[in-house]
């Protein structure tokens, strides 16, 4: 049996509490505040003492899907990118870069962010990035 | 924020306006509680009871939308009263004679007028916060989601100014982020007008180097913002959208209006963790891995940039939502290789500024918060110490401007919408978590037990609700917290979504932001209706 | 300590044992295994506090059979019996590390020196409850100004249920706390003082005066005192001092005939 205790960051709201995520045999079993952690101090709130409960869900997407017919089919990954890259390429060789968009997300990490405008900016061409820091 | 979240407990006075900080930032308000623990004055200023209202010294319920006249009128007063900090006043800021003028005007019976508060509460809350050593201002969307969402915030920072509250520890304005990464997603440039760290677009220095970095020409256009995607849409300039942990179906304007749109797409993609309501429309879905499932940085609202580790495998067929990102990139001919997401931080931190000082060994687990521009920087732990952003702090004379819509005869109740403490935004995340679910399952309408009882209303009662734009059933929640005339309904319940009533119509000039916190609506008992129409 | 550690592991007398390892200058609870032996290197005390036991229990609820060795101040012994009681952890298969609580002389209980850090703030003494007010003082309010006191503090709480789920002796698979009959759910403070005091009466005859649940709490509500009080009634009326022993508390009349189902994750 292996039991883990992984530092993260609540996703709930910007105050950034610490927990750790408690593994058991590479499952999550629950979140435990971060005892010294700067902003939450070892203290959470319902929302972050049950941070594991989403991740678990059974809701959870496990494949990436297109749309056939007006039915969702799993696909594969090569599948679904390629696609996706098709159309995208196809729209903008027709009307042009900017008519693309891409919402990223104030979930996402930095990392995933900063790739997200650059595909935007570098591979569409557009500057049409938003997210939902308005809503 | 300006300061940080520990600093709130150093503070003397603390003012909270639009912002339900127990329900929506829990662990600030902790610090809150300690600091009025420790003596601090505790202001509240929401058109609703929160439970922060019952321990503060002065507890205001403003009309909706009227904190430009709010603050105005506060500002009024102190410097009526000479409480002003003039020596900070001359030495860093400028536009301050026009504005005083400007000021002049905002008399406490003006004031009592637009926002419906006792002069005598007025002059309490000006001089709690005019006479403190160390005054920190905290808002959240109840500020920002208003036509005036901009001159809402100026006037924050006016007031701060004013009392020389900003660049001093326990100061400071203090927006509190929503999301856990809303800092961050602005950080790394997911906007419209700029690259990572606030570069602009337009600036062709910024472009040479963003240019010279990836490789390829880049737009000069600044880009549409999401409230102007819709209407982008309709007209048919927008064709694709690539929609990434968002949910907008749910948690943008004008649920009717946007649907609409969604459907007129020529190619949606949607990056999720669960079928959300904006992914079951979508052409593609791409099956995203959540957060124990990968590594990366988040920046909280006080600029700390922390770093999360892997607690598990990705479930199933998911990916992290760089290796989508990178593995899209790379089919549309434009090569994005990379083993983990610490060298996409390598990458980010050398182009921009505030983060050019941090690696992930340096940020460990407490973090570091910018701006943090060299390797031995400690980070920033308040902002504007000796000197603003643009050098003076600039004064702007704000005018009170009431909201797009206010209550008439058809529409005779005001709506404002938000969050409750068991859920978050859109629901998606929360609602399928069982300790919360069972806390809230279904989604309510707050309303006066006046306006109830008019009505006949009991607790649980079916009510409907129609605003211009649509209308929607909902269960009664009879409470004091919100004043006769007033309704409030959350917005984490896909059943009954508030989006429905809200206007995409208004929103703020210049943020573009929607005015969600203020709609005109009717409500009436559902029931009665329906037996209304079998009868007739 | 280590060399303990490290022999218990390779000898087979445990599984695997739950301590701590300091992590970017962070001591976190850490499980070492017989794989990684020399992890064991690391192994600190810290000033840190987890609940070990309470993680044993989840271990044990997956492989019953499991072997568990953990670091255990004398808070940690006392909950491993009051787990053990309540048949959430078996003690032939724990084998607790005994290590010194504290800098302070140790009492048999409720002398942690963990929580007395820190002297109460002004406005907290004018309205509220001290958290390090013994019970003596904290009963000599006038019956008026104690509930006005107590009701302060409630008034405060969150509902983050940090309490409970912090508690290493709680474990049912239904709470009480989320009985909607009992409790009104959805709101903000929750009911109170009903939420607190449901909480305080489940505490009797179970709280081993770890400080966990007060140490948890984002409002600073004294949590400690209050169930430390309903302990001293168990102590006054039964002579049962919770946790000293594996002795049946005189509370758990119905302790055999109740199935503990595991709790949903």
């Amino acid at each position: 049996m292996k039991c883990t205790f992984t530092p993260s960051i609540c996703s709930y709201c910007g105050t950034g509490c610490g927990v750790l995520f408690e593994t058991i045999d590479g499952r999550l079993n629950s979140t435990i505040p971060m005892k010294s952690h700067p902003v939450s101090q070892g203290k959470l709130c319902i929302k972050g003492w049950n941070l594991h409960e989403h991740i678990n869900s059974p809701m959870r997407l496990q494949k990436p899907m297109v749309k056939t017919f007006g039915r969702f089919i799993n696909t594969s990954w090569d599948e679904a990118i390629q696609i996706t890259a098709d159309r995208f390429r196809e729209i903008i060789d027709q009307y042009g870069p900017d008519s693309l968009g891409v919402l990223v997300s104030a979930k996402m990490s930095n990392e995933e962010n900063y790739l997200a405008q650059k595909l935007a900016r570098a591979v569409f061409g557009t500057n049409n990035v938003d997210h939902c820091a308005r809503l | 924020m300006t300061n940080s979240i520990n600093g709130i407990e150093k503070s003397n006075c603390i003012f909270i306006i639009g912002s339900n900080t127990t329900a929506n930032h829990p662990l600030v308000s902790r610090r809150v509680m300690r600091a009025k623990e420790k003596g601090a004055k505790l202001i509240v200023a929401d058109p609703r009871g929160i439970q922060l209202s019952q321990f503060a010294d002065v507890a205001v319920r403003p009309k909706l939308g009227s904190d430009v006249a709010l603050l105005n009128g506060m500002m009024h007063i102190i410097i009526e009263n000479g409480w002003h900090d003039a020596a900070y006043i001359e030495e860093r800021t400028e536009g301050y004679e026009e504005f005083a003028a400007a000021i002049r005007e905002s008399t406490p019976e003006k004031t009592a007028e637009a926002t419906g508060v006792d002069p005598e509460d007025l002059y309490r809350m000006a001089e709690a916060y005019g006479t403190a050593k160390a005054a920190s201002l905290l808002y959240a969307m109840g500020i920002t989601q208003h036509v005036t969402g901009v001159d809402n915030v100026k006037s924050c920072c006016n007031i701060a100014m004013l009392c020389g509250n900003v660049g001093i520890p326990g100061g400071g304005v203090n927006p509190l982020r929503g999301q856990n990464n809303v800092q961050g997603a602005c950080d790394m440039g997911g906007l419209p007008n700029v690259f990572t760290g606030y570069q602009p677009v337009t600036d062709e220095k910024a472009r040479a180097k963003f240019s010279k970095a990836w490789g390829c020409s880049l737009n000069a256009k600044p880009g549409l913002t999401i409230t102007d995607m819709i209407p982008a849409i309709l007209e048919g300039k927008l064709k694709g959208l690539y929609v990434i942990g968002e949910n907008p179906k749910l948690s943008d304007p004008d649920w009717n209006h946007l649907n609409h749109a969604l459907q007129e797409l020529e190619f949606l993609v949607v990056q999720e963790l669960f079928l959300s309501e904006t992914a079951q429309v979508a052409d593609v879905v791409f099956s995203a891995s959540a957060l124990a499932e990968k590594e990366g940085t988040f920046t909280n609202t006080e600029r700390r940039c922390m770093k999360f580790e892997q607690a598990v495998k990705p479930l199933g067929d998911t990916l992290p939502d760089w290796d989508i990102l990178a593995r899209l990139g790379t089919a549309m001919g434009y090569p994005m290789h990379y083993n983990n997401a610490r060298e996409i931080f390598d990458e980010l931190s050398a182009l921009t500024p505030s983060y050019a000082g941090m690696t992930y060994e340096r940020l460990g687990y407490d973090g570091l918060q910018w701006p943090c521009p060299t390797p031995k920087h400690p980070g920033t732990v308040y902002m504007h110490k000796d000197t603003f952003s643009r050098g003076l702090g600039k004064f702007h004379p704000i005018t009170y401007q009431p909201p797009a819509e206010k209550p008439d005869k058809e529409y005779p109740f005001s709506l404002t919408t938000g969050r409750m403490f068991a859920h978050f935004h859109t629901g998606t995340m929360t609602r399928v978590s069982p300790h919360l679910d069972i806390e809230q399952q279904d989604g309510y309408v707050e309303i006066n037990p006046q306006d109830a009882g008019k009505m006949e209303v009991k607790n649980g009662d079916l009510l409907t609700i129609c605003s211009r734009r649509g209308e929607l059933d909902v269960p009664a929640r009879l409470t004091n917290t919100i004043d006769p005339g007033t309704l409030f309904l959350p917005i984490h319940f896909g059943e009954n979504p508030a989006n429905i009533l809200t206007s995409s119509d208004a929103f703020d000039p210049l943020a573009k932001i929607p005015e969600f916190k203020v709609s005109a609506v009717n409500v009436r008992k559902a029931q009665a209706e329906i037996v209304e129409k079998t009868v007739s | 300590m280590k060399k303990k550690v490290k022999k218990w592991l390779e000898d087979g007398t445990v599984d695997l044992f739950l301590g701590y390892k300091i992590d970017c200058g962070h001591p976190l609870p850490h499980c070492f295994t017989r794989e990684e032996l020399d992890d064991v290197d690391h192994l600190v005390v810290g000033e840190t506090r987890y609940s070990l036991e309470k993680i044993a229990t989840h271990l044990a609820k997956k492989d019953p059979n499991l072997k568990i060795g953990l670091l255990a101040r004398d808070c940690n012994q006392r909950a491993i019996n009051v787990l053990t009681i309540w048949h959430q952890l078996d003690k032939e298969k724990i084998f607790p590390l005994n290590v010194n609580c504290c800098p302070s002389p140790i009492k048999p209980q409720a002398d942690c020196s963990y929580m007395s850090g820190e002297t109460a703030a002004s406005y907290k003494l004018q309205v509220g409850i001290d958290n390090a007010m013994d019970i003596e003082s904290a009963d000599a309010f006038s019956d008026r100004e104690k509930n006005i006191r107590w009701m302060y503090e409630f008034q405060k709480c969150i509902k983050c249920y940090g309490c409970r789920n912090i508690c290493p002796v709680c474990f049912c698979a239904e709470c009480t706390l989320e009985h909607k009959d009992l409790i009104g759910p959805g709101r903000l403070p929750p009911q109170v003082p009903i939420f607190h005091l449901v909480r305080a009466s489940h505490m009797v005859g179970r709280c081993i005066d770890c400080g966990l649940c007060e140490d948890a709490c984002p409002m600073d509500i004294p949590l400690r005192l209050l169930y430390r009080k309903v302990n001293t009634i168990t102590m006054d009326i039964f002579d049962y001092n919770t946790g000293e022993s594996c002795e049946q508390s005189p509370l758990s009349l119905l302790g055999d005939k109740v199935t503990l189902s595991l709790k949903p994750m």
